[in-house]
């Protein structure tokens, strides 16, 4: 996007009144957008990020400026203004770049602006109408395409430069299931890092459309789930967002560096039952939360978060990680030009287990059996997290009752992993959108079938 | 290129791909944020942004697109792709590039020495923040999060009637989480300040802030049940930012409101009015115009808990066959106009907080509301949120409670509504804002 020469003049000037490390950020990124509601296309929409970043490292501080101007005097002043507000005697040099040799195994066929929108409709309308077709009940259905092209330029004081283009298809559904005086809705939004091949490849509209009216008009039917204390089985795929939650963001550099984690300082230690062995991995081919260097300019890995229940390793990225001491684990990402790059997750998930997936609810006696996921969110401070289930059932006896609506999972990481007592054998991911400090960042949740043997519920 | 001679060029080229008429909606926004740790500065950003959005009309469809780089690839793109878009568009509901309102009242929303201060001011400002904070209870002595900011934005909207609007806000906020720990228990609470002063006042905040971290360390599930609940000021702020969406005509027309077509019955308490106040001096939503460049006006939505009107934009408003209430609203400045309110607010009552407390006896103040994107469903009302709180018997504050959930539905929530405090407060998102509210029932799951 701009020359090694230009990027190395912009990072002298970042870092002219001080600095150990300067980074420059720069973004061109096309964003292919279409919903449609009713059966009819609402909505269609193409738009265009555009700008640049520079960061500097001054002792303790970070500085991050940034612009959509990217001309040359756009991005200087944007140098000046990072370097203006840096007082530090901390002095470094820009070293000479050489451009990173990268792989990319997220081979892509069709890209985004390729597609037609008529294609793209007929998709939309496949799974519109596979989720009327599926009941009555279905009084709404809302069905969206999301697709982006993201084109980076990545330099830094060290030496690095460095080019990606991540590319990314998703198909997300929401079928609302109505008796006139009640709603309720069902879900489901696969995606991959993959052209419009998505569609021969992984996800055929249909049967996420008849997936999305199957929950809603279940739900729809179901009585509201009873509050308590109870064992809890939490499907795979999006079940996974257990782990996301309630041990994942607890894990990253940003509160671990403060001592503000409640896994601060538990390397090497017990923090999980021993049938739990946890993975943050950016490498697998085509998934969404894969990458090929991460927005540091840091190389992919596969990282080992937790091995039979012992604490391995946290994800760091260049600032937060040097805090504590500690190389990048390729965690540095981020929405977009417009946020600092910060630890986050990639594709992470409970890895496969030992455990039958029936024997777990024969044997858990009364409790509910989570079928699907919805989102959550955790306080990484304390460590509290908590849980939408968007498809629940009741269990009695060992036995699958009938659903239940309304329920909700709540409790403390380091105590709830403490309480995994059984993790199936099929592994299973599913893809969102986490959001933190650095912004939407498309990531995988994943796990087997696994149980916890007591959780608070709450309903009504 | 500037600006101007974007638009000027984009008009000419749009006018001769057939796209009339046509309108761009320009988002410019600064902003100064900093962070702190340890009564130090952590983290400084400055950005300056802009982002300019194209739609307009090819054969009676609206066709949309929007760029960043004010480049000639950018107006290309732009022509190519708002054709393109109206021509996959099948939505028979009709929009509208609008021509003006007769006249657009003023609302002031930007302060000149709040933009005059240096960067340096802000770092100041935080750190002492944090330090006040960390002063206050030998229990409470970090803190997590801190940061000040301050965000300029400014709003223009031309089109090819000749319209031309802009309007320009400013405002600072801080925001500070502070952590009380004694043994393995870790507990926060959090302080917020907006306004547009060169200094924000947080004595009361922090303080609320401390003694809710350090009250928390003791806090323990209650039993599960059904029971009375105060939800504080933020807590009822939250809920309704929450729902919100809920009183958008848009969606009552797709179904995906319970509201649809009640307009003019009780669907609240008496003593409920809920207002949409995009005119509110000093407000942190305040305009004259909305994103479609309607003159925006003070409405009841609710009063005397009946439905009075839904919130329009142009569109929606053609369909039901009434005006648009000036609410059409962009999420960003390339989203899809759609539609929300402005400063919206639950009209105070008469009672301070203690007041409702002892009115109410034996029940829970609420606090704080958690996990509001995920376990609150806006199509259906229903909520199921871990909740913080204080026991509340004969009319005092008692114990601490927390790990627990808090689960009801919005709608019935409405009609239970016993009381108003009187103690209105506008929290940091979209404008939502509440006094605390006394509710007869909610169901908690505990122990």
């Amino acid at each position: 996007m701009i020359s090694q020469t230009l990027a190395q003049e912009v990072l002298a000037a970042a870092m002219a009144r001080g600095g150990h490390f300067a980074d420059l950020f720069l973004e061109d990124t096309t964003h292919h957008g279409m919903m449609l509601r009713g059966g009819k296309v609402e909505t269609a929409n193409t738009s265009r990020l555009h700008g640049a970043g520079v960061r500097v490292f001054a002792g303790d501080q970070f500085y991050y400026v940034y612009t959509n101007d990217t001309g040359r005097e756009g991005l200087l002043r944007c140098a000046r203004r990072a370097a203006d507000a840096v007082s530090s005697s901390d002095r470094g040099v820009v070293t000479p770049m050489r451009k990173l040799a990268l792989q990319d195994t997220h081979l892509i066929k069709v890209w985004p602006g390729d597609v037609e929108g008529a294609k793209v409709a007929a998709k939309l309308r496949e799974a519109s109408l596979a989720a009327r077709a599926h009941s009555t009940d279905i009084s709404q259905v809302t069905v969206n395409y999301i697709a982006w092209d993201q084109n980076v330029a990545i330099f830094n004081s060290e030496g690095v430069a460095a080019e990606d283009r991540r590319v990314y298809t998703r198909l997300a559904c929401v079928a609302v299931a109505s008796n006139g005086a009640e709603n309720q809705t069902g879900y489901d939004a696969p995606g991959a890092r993959l052209g419009f091949e998505l569609f021969d490849q992984r996800v055929d509209p249909k049967v996420i459309g008849e997936r999305a009216a199957r929950q809603a008009v279940t739900m729809l039917h179901a009585p509201e789930c009873p509050a308590g204390v109870m064992p809890v089985v939490i499907e795979n795929g999006f079940g996974g967002v257990i782990f996301h939650e309630a041990c994942g963001h607890s894990l990253e550099a940003t509160s671990v560096s403060k001592g503000m984690s409640e896994f601060s300082g538990k390397l090497g230690a017990q923090v999980a039952a021993p049938c739990v062995t946890a993975m943050d991995d950016g490498l697998l081919p085509n998934e969404w939360g894969s990458i090929v260097i991460d927005d540091e300019g840091t190389p992919a890995n596969n990282l080992v978060l937790i091995e039979n229940g012992i604490l391995k390793n946290f994800l760091t990225d260049r600032y937060y990680g040097g805090r504590m001491n500690t190389p990048s684990s390729g965690s540095g990402r981020r929405q977009s030009y417009a946020f600092a790059p910060c630890a986050r997750m990639r594709n992470t998930y409970i890895a496969a287990g030992k455990d039958c997936d029936e024997e777990m609810i024969a044997t858990m006696g009364n409790g509910l059996y989570a079928a699907a996921m919805g989102g959550g969110s955790v306080n990484p401070t304390t460590g509290e997290f908590n849980f939408a289930v968007d498809e629940g059932y009741l269990v009695k006896d060992g036995k699958i009752a009938h659903p239940v609506r309304g329920a909700s999972l709540i409790g403390r990481g380091g105590e709830v992993l403490k309480r995994i007592d059984r993790v199936g054998k099929h592994m299973r991911m599913a893809q969102g959108m986490c959001g933190s400090l650095s912004g939407g960042v498309p990531t995988n949740v994943g796990q087997p079938r696994i149980r916890v043997s007591s959780m608070t519920v709450g309903g009504k | 290129m500037t600006y101007e001679q974007f638009t000027e060029r984009l008009f000419v080229e749009a006018g001769k791909a057939g796209i009339a008429p046509a309108e761009v909606y320009y988002a410019e926004r600064d902003s100064i944020k900093v962070s702190t740790h340890k009564q130090a500065l952590e983290t400084f950003a400055v950005a300056s942004t802009a982002g300019l959005s194209f739609r307009g009309m090819v054969n009676g469809r609206m066709g949309y697109a929007s760029t960043e780089a004010l480049d000639e690839g950018a107006i290309a793109m732009l022509v190519r792709g708002v054709s393109e878009s109206a021509s996959l568009v099948e939505d028979e509901d009709v929009q509208e590039i609008f021509s003006g309102s007769p006249a657009y009242a003023s609302v002031e929303t930007y302060a000149p020495g709040l933009d005059a201060l240096p960067a340096a001011a802000h770092i100041d400002a935080a750190v002492a923040l944090e330090r006040d904070a960390l002063s206050r209870d030998p229990l409470v002595t970090e803190s997590d999060y801190n940061q000040t900011a301050y965000l300029k934005s400014r709003v223009s909207i031309r089109n090819s009637f000749g319209l031309s609007l802009s309007h320009q806000d400013n405002l600072r906020y801080q925001f500070l989480s502070v952590v009380a720990r004694r043994g393995d228990r870790t507990c926060d609470g959090a302080a917020l300040g907006i306004g547009r002063g060169t200094t924000l006042d947080m004595d009361k905040e922090l303080a609320e802030a401390v003694d809710h971290a350090v009250r928390m360390l003791d806090a323990t599930p209650i039993p599960s049940g059904k029971i009375a609940a105060v939800f504080r000021k933020d807590a009822m702020t939250d809920l309704l930012d929450c729902f919100s969406g809920a009183f958008s005509a848009e969606a009552a027309q797709k179904g995906l409101s319970l509201l649809k077509g009640r307009e003019g019955e009780a669907i609240a308490a008496d003593c409920v009015t809920l207002i949409d106040d995009p005119l509110m001096p000093g407000g942190f939503v305040s305009s004259p115009f909305d994103a479609e460049g309607v003159a925006t006006y003070t409405k009841e939505v609710i009063g005397g808990g009946k439905l009075h009107t839904l919130l329009h934009n142009l569109k929606t408003a053609r369909v039901d066959g009434v005006q648009s209430t000036g609410n059409a609203a962009k999420l960003s400045y390339s989203a899809p106009v759609r539609v929300a309110p402005a400063n919206f607010y639950f009209a105070p009552g008469e009672d301070s907080l203690e007041a409702l407390l002892a009115s109410m006896g034996d029940g829970l103040l609420i606090t704080q509301l958690e996990g509001l994107h995920s376990g609150a469903n806006g199509v259906s009302g229903d909520f199921s949120l871990p909740a913080k709180g204080f026991v509340v018997s004969g009319g005092k504050i008692g114990r601490a409670v927390e790990q627990v959930t808090v689960a009801g539905n919005f709608f019935t929530l409405l009609k239970d509504i016993v009381a108003i405090g009187n103690d209105l407060f506008f929290g940091p998102g979209g404008g939502a804002g509440s006094p605390s509210v006394w509710v007869k029932e909610v169901s908690v799951a505990g122990e």
